[in-house]
């Protein structure tokens, strides 16, 4: 099981060079540990230095350039130890130019954030239902519509006390609903990956 | 007060959201009830934040007496599932805790019914990754 201190490696031997070679022999973490950290010291409210989001401008090598929305420009490194997760955990090699990103990890002495886990176009929609049709859920978030795709063998959904189940049957229409899924950049569509039924 | 040492803790589901400035689905989002909410600062969103707050959210529908704390009050959130801790402050009103009364989620055997905070990406990352959307947790104020 990796340990804190090893991702803190990981993470440091990013600037190393040949940090990317390095971390393939190690493996990656496993989510449980990259959030098993003590309290984290950080004043309530401010800034976390340890945090980057935005759009991706660039990528080159293991690098993503991403521009915050709030206009900061962000350089982060991504390792063989960083978990990815887009619509579900996969690689670096599903990350487009153009993607949305949340990122957490370690802010390096040069400003680079060496990322221990990096979610791409990760929404977390609080909507209702407006429509059903084949394959598609029309959502009403925040009075904006959002068409949700429901991708086979991925989506799933959680009806108050049951597990996550792969039968949406009990969704209606009028109904509240939370999204977790994946926005298709520069549209209002997102591919499913649990949406949480609400009474 | 800090992590895991009130009095009285508060335990609940959370969840995550976004404001400020945003890409996707989340550009409309804003700076929340306070004003001064963005995703990438420790903070939170209150079920009862205010009286008009509390009118919307109705936490003691699903059964939960949450005390009135307003914008910039701080609070101590613990993963259940993790046991890390982040201390966030209030920038907003939410989540709409009567729209899912009685969902559960656990962790192991640990087990939280009802949304009752939600948290900025930037401070749910730092006990939880944000693709699980749901968590238990305990509050201490």
């Amino acid at each position: 099981m990796p340990s804190p201190d090893r991702r803190r490696f990981l993470s440091s031997a990013v600037l190393g060079g040949s940090a990317v070679a390095g971390a393939t022999a190690l493996g990656s973490l496993a989510p449980e540990t990259a959030f098993a950290a003590p309290r984290i010291d950080l004043d309530p409210g401010a800034r976390d230095p340890n945090f980057a989001e935005g759009r991706i401008t660039a990528i080159s090598g293991s690098l993503l350039k991403v521009s915050g929305s709030d206009k900061a420009l962000h350089r982060i490194y991504v390792t063989h130890g960083t978990s990815v997760w887009k619509l579900r955990p996969t690689t670096f090699d599903e990350i487009k130019v153009g993607d949305g990103l949340y990122a957490r990890g370690v802010k390096m002495p040069d400003g680079a954030l060496a990322a221990d886990a990096v979610w791409v176009n990760i929404v977390n929609m609080d909507a209702s239902i407006t429509a059903i049709d084949s394959g598609r859920l029309h959502l009403d978030h925040h009075g904006g519509k959002v068409v949700g795709h429901v991708v086979n063998g991925t989506t799933a959904a959680v009806y108050n006390h049951t597990p996550a189940i792969s039968d949406l049957s009990g969704l209606q229409v009028g109904k509240h609903v939370k999204v977790i899924g994946a926005w298709r950049p520069d549209t209002n569509e997102v591919d499913i990956a649990t949406v949480y039924a609400g009474i | 007060m800090g992590c895991s040492n009130s009095g009285a803790p508060a335990y609940g589901e959370m969840s995550w959201f976004c404001c400020g400035a945003a890409w996707g689905p989340c550009g409309s989002a804003g700076g929340g009830a306070c004003g001064n909410c963005n995703s990438g600062s420790h903070q939170c969103a209150w079920p009862n934040a205010s009286a008009g707050c509390f009118n919307i959210t109705r936490p003691d529908q699903c059964g939960e007496s949450l005390s009135r704390r307003t914008c910039g009050h701080v609070f101590y959130v613990t993963s259940q599932c993790s046991g890390a801790c982040v201390s966030v402050s209030i920038a907003d009103c939410g989540p709409d805790t009567n729209a899912f009364c009685g969902e559960r989620t656990c962790c192991g055997s640990a087990c939280a019914s009802n949304r009752i905070i939600d948290l900025t990406p930037s401070a749910y990352s730092a006990i939880a990754s944000l693709s699980t959307g749901l968590s238990p947790v305990r509050i201490d104020s």
